[in-house]
């Protein structure tokens, strides 16, 4: 009934606003951007300390748990209140965090992490290494629903921890106060990344072992929960951790989150000076701020991170057929895709995104017409664009739901694949039916496949959405159902290679081997773009993590910075 | 029905003939557009429709409302729509007002002193409900047909049932049901829907507010002096019913029918609205608006114009209503 309540006030609401829009503004008009708010001193200007930052979000957050975050928006709060053993640099590079250092030891089966001394967490007690062993056996314990856990089945022990006969992952000991060594049972040249997860973060003891989605979060980062500052639904408050181990930071003293607000009213907002930094705009918002001289300076692009495009099963006619996959990957015209949200999107013609792309420049699909029709013949399906005639004999089902990027590709595609010969016929669910479905053996023949990756390696890539390990009948990441052994072969060998040039060569060769057979028809990658005000300094956004405002200071004049004290929107 | 002097008032009521000539120059746009519009409803128009800064270009001379997320255009893309929208209205509200009318004039002509009901029928009727229970609709019509049509070549004995209470106990229960509910529930359970699965479920859940105002109407027009003397010389009774009560209940029918396509259009544009409706990349009033409503800030057109020929359009048929209702109430005569 709610939602039906709901529906009906949004579509009287907009056929409301609508007969506003007719009365007060001419076709075609729309409403300009505001000017920013500029800072208060100069670009040479020390950081200032203090003042709160205020952000929104569409969508409400799932929990603060690292073992669960897994979306765009619970990462940001938990990256701030959780440090990890490494993290990335600004060139998305491991660098030690709360380890000092580390070594690769028997061959690359250990490795071996010794902890900055003097390290205080939420609960004012001191980081050990005992906190590092516990707070990974708790990401991994068997009843903690956490999708990384197939990451870590290569630790020593992993398996009779995972299945409940061993109480401690043998894999990783805590040898002294400070040292932490894990082993592995074979080398793994992407460990390192797997550690950098928030989920391996180390969380307080006096925060509880159990997983919740409502656990209250206590780690090592810059920010902590403050008493009473999460009501779920609502709003989110961290203040400043004043025991956090780099002297100086963070600048801010609290960063707020207002939840559920839509995204007219975040801009609104933003441009009212009430919210200082927004990523949620819709297409044609981020690409006005983007083409608005006012607003470059002030605009940042996320990392590259996340890639779509379409999954075609290779068990279900017509895809069956590498012809009619190399058809469709041929047919499809990226150009179009990108123009839907020229701001946000970047064609993609390989099986990589931008971050972890091995040859950037490579071009693994592009659009070719002449090519598709080709394709089309050799498949045994031609086709003629002057009759009409030919091609696949029957419509094809296309999945979907109803949000997103997709509802606008989704059109784009069939006027694509209609002219090689394919007829598709969308078919519009709810996105849990989309999921359940498009992760079933032989349930779908094509729909929009995407990947966000959960560390920034290619290996992130390959090994969930290709191998033939990762096929299952139910709930399987590789939804294309793809099976090649030479790619097998070479994601696994990637694995053992700890040599970084002749690792970029196994990738590059596996990479190849998906843009031909083309288990996807890779069409673009996706970046959030973020725009602040002006007195918003110091913001860099970080090439792995959302939202990353650690550094981040407030230049605004104090009686603008005493209402931004006073806390809240209006 | 609509004699000269009922005429002559809906002419002289200004509100009635604006209504009816809002709702002429929608089936004239609806009709004519698609056949004069050079770009297609469902094409993309790269490079025309892309404005300088990638953007979809808005209201122009070569696309008079825009074109949308996609470029398509917009104006092709209305009408097309107004077509699918009127169809499926007028469509859902015949077969509404077919049930409604059986239903209300049934129930209001036996309303106490009951029906009775040939074994056969009832069987049939019983069978058509656990068939349908099951989900075995074919199953279900073609056993209720059976047991009518054996009922209808011979007689045969049967219970006096109390079909007013039956009926109207149905229409409560289903009165219970919110409408959308119902209808999203019954969309969502298709495999696919078309314009026909949309009018078929908007038309089979949508006669409940008719079937009650004609059974209030029957039960004044039964007990006019014509009737009773017509039925004490013997006319069959569905020879009363056409004959006698269908002809003095239609005023209120063709009034409730006529605000029930307004209805229909809204319970469409719902529908699809909520992603339940024809699937895309099929152009509906409702989708052109949910397609449009993120974009309201900067392209503000993409839910005015759907939005826009929503309003006039309910409003047109509501007026022809009110006016029909003017025009034949028996007070005016």
């Amino acid at each position: 009934m709610r939602s039906i309540r709901a529906a009906y006030d949004a579509l009287a609401a907009a056929l409301g606003l609508s007969a506003i829009l007719l009365l007060v503004l001419p076709a075609g008009c729309s409403r300009a951007l505001s000017d920013p708010i500029p800072p208060v001193h100069d670009d040479e200007a020390a950081p200032r300390r203090g003042g709160t930052l205020r952000l929104a979000s569409i969508s409400d957050l799932r929990g603060l748990d690292p073992a669960g975050a897994v979306d765009g928006l619970s990462l940001g709060p938990v990256h701030l209140i959780f440090a990890g053993l490494v993290d990335y640099d600004e060139h998305a590079r491991i660098v030690p965090e709360l380890a000092d250092h580390w070594s690769v030891e028997d061959g690359g089966r250990t490795y071996r992490f010794v902890l900055r001394t003097g390290v205080t967490m939420h609960d004012g007690t001191e980081l050990t290494a005992d906190d590092v062993k516990r707070s990974i056996e708790r990401a991994l314990h068997p009843s903690t629903p956490s999708q990384f856990a197939s990451y870590f089945t290569g630790l020593v022990g992993y398996g009779a921890y995972a299945n409940g006969e061993a109480e401690h992952l043998e894999g990783v000991v805590a040898e002294g106060r400070y040292d932490v060594r894990f082993r592995l049972q074979r080398p793994d040249a992407t460990f390192p990344y797997l550690l950098a997860l928030h989920a391996m973060r180390p969380t307080c003891k006096s925060a509880g072992y159990r997983y919740s989605d409502t656990w209250l979060p206590c780690g090592a980062g810059p920010f902590k929960l403050e008493r009473g500052g999460w009501q779920p639904g609502t709003s989110l408050r961290l203040v400043r951790h004043p025991g956090y181990f780099r002297p100086g930071l963070p600048y801010l003293d609290a960063v707020e989150w207002t939840f559920n607000m839509q995204e007219p009213a975040q801009r609104m907002h933003f441009e009212r000076g009430e919210l200082d930094l927004v990523r949620d705009w819709t297409d044609i918002t981020a690409a006005r701020f983007a083409a608005d001289p006012r607003w470059q300076k002030y605009g940042a692009v996320e990392g590259d991170n996340a890639m779509y495009g379409e999954t075609m099963n290779t068990r279900v006619p017509p895809f069956d057929n590498v012809e009619v996959r190399r058809a469709v990957a041929a047919a499809i015209d990226r150009e179009h895709y990108r123009l839907t949200g020229p701001a946000r999107m970047r064609v993609l013609t390989q099986a990589l995104p931008g971050s972890v792309a091995v040859d950037p420049s490579y071009v693994g699909q592009r659009y070719d017409y002449a090519a598709a029709l080709e394709h089309m013949r050799k498949a045994g399906y031609p086709y003629d664009p002057a009759t009409g005639r030919g091609g696949w004999p029957d419509p094809i089902e296309y999945l979907l739901y109803d949000q997103g990027a997709v509802t606008l590709t989704a059109p784009l595609l069939q006027q694509d694949l209609a002219r090689i010969g394919l007829r598709i016929r969308l078919k519009v669910v709810s996105f849990p039916t989309f999921l359940t479905l498009q992760q079933r053996a032989g349930a779908v023949a094509i729909s929009l496949g995407s990947n966000l990756l959960d560390y920034p390696e290619p290996s992130a890539v390959f090994d969930g959405l290709f191998t033939t390990s990762s096929i299952s009948p139910e709930g399987t990441q590789n939804t294309s159902f793809y099976s090649n052994p030479r790619f097998d072969e070479l994601a696994a060998k990637a694995h053992l290679e700890l040599d970084p040039e002749r690792r970029r060569a196994l990738y590059q060769e596996a990479n190849a081997i998906l843009c031909d057979e083309a288990p996807w028809a890779f069409t673009f990658g996706f970046h959030f773009y973020d725009v602040h005000q002006g007195y918003v300094r110091g913001f860099r956004p970080h090439p792995v993590w959302p939202l990353d405002v650690g550094s981040v200071w407030l230049d605004r004049t104090g009686d603008e910075l005493e209402r931004m004290l006073g806390g809240g929107l209006r | 029905m609509l004699d000269a002097r009922a005429l002559a008032r809906f002419r002289r009521n200004r509100s009635a003939v604006a209504g009816a000539v809002v709702v002429a120059a929608l089936v004239l746009f609806a009709l004519v557009i698609p056949l004069l519009s050079r770009h297609g409803p469902l094409t993309s128009n790269f490079p025309d429709g892309v404005g300088p800064d990638l953007m979809p270009v808005g209201p122009c001379a070569e696309f008079p409302l825009g074109v949308d997320r996609i470029f398509r255009d917009v104006l092709s893309r209305l009408a097309v729509a107004g077509r699918l929208s009127l169809v499926i209205a007028t469509s859902a509200t015949l077969i509404a007002t077919a049930i409604g009318t059986v239903v209300g004039v049934v129930a209001g002509y036996y309303e106490g002193s009951g029906l009775k009901v040939p074994w056969p029928a009832l069987a049939g009727l019983v069978g058509a409900i656990l068939a349908a229970l099951l989900g075995w609709m074919w199953v279900a019509v073609s056993v209720l047909l059976a047991g009518v049509a054996t009922s209808a070549v011979r007689h045969f004995s049967g219970p006096r049932l109390n079909v007013d209470g039956v009926l109207m106990r149905v229409v409560d229960v289903l009165l219970a049901f919110p409408f959308l509910l119902l209808v999203m529930a019954i969309g969502a359970s298709l495999d696919h829907t078309s314009s026909v699965t949309i009018f078929v479920t908007l038309g089979v859940t949508g006669w409940l507010g008719i079937a009650r105002v004609l059974r209030a109407k029957t039960l004044q027009v039964r007990t006019l002096d014509y009737v009773v003397a017509s039925r004490a010389l013997g006319q069959s009774t569905p020879r009363v019913l056409l004959r006698h009560v269908l002809p003095n209940i239609a005023g209120p029918l063709v009034v409730s029918a006529t605000v029930l396509v307004a209805q229909m259009i809204v319970a469409d544009a719902v529908l699809s609205f909520l992603g339940v409706g024809i699937a895309p990349p099929t152009p509906t009033w409702g989708r052109m608006l949910f397609e449009g409503q993120s974009s309201i800030q900067v392209a503000p057109w993409l839910v005015a114009a759907p939005a826009t020929i929503l309003v006039m359009a309910v409003w047109g048929f509501n007026m022809i209503g009110e006016g029909l209702r003017d025009a034949l109430d028996p007070r005016g005569l």
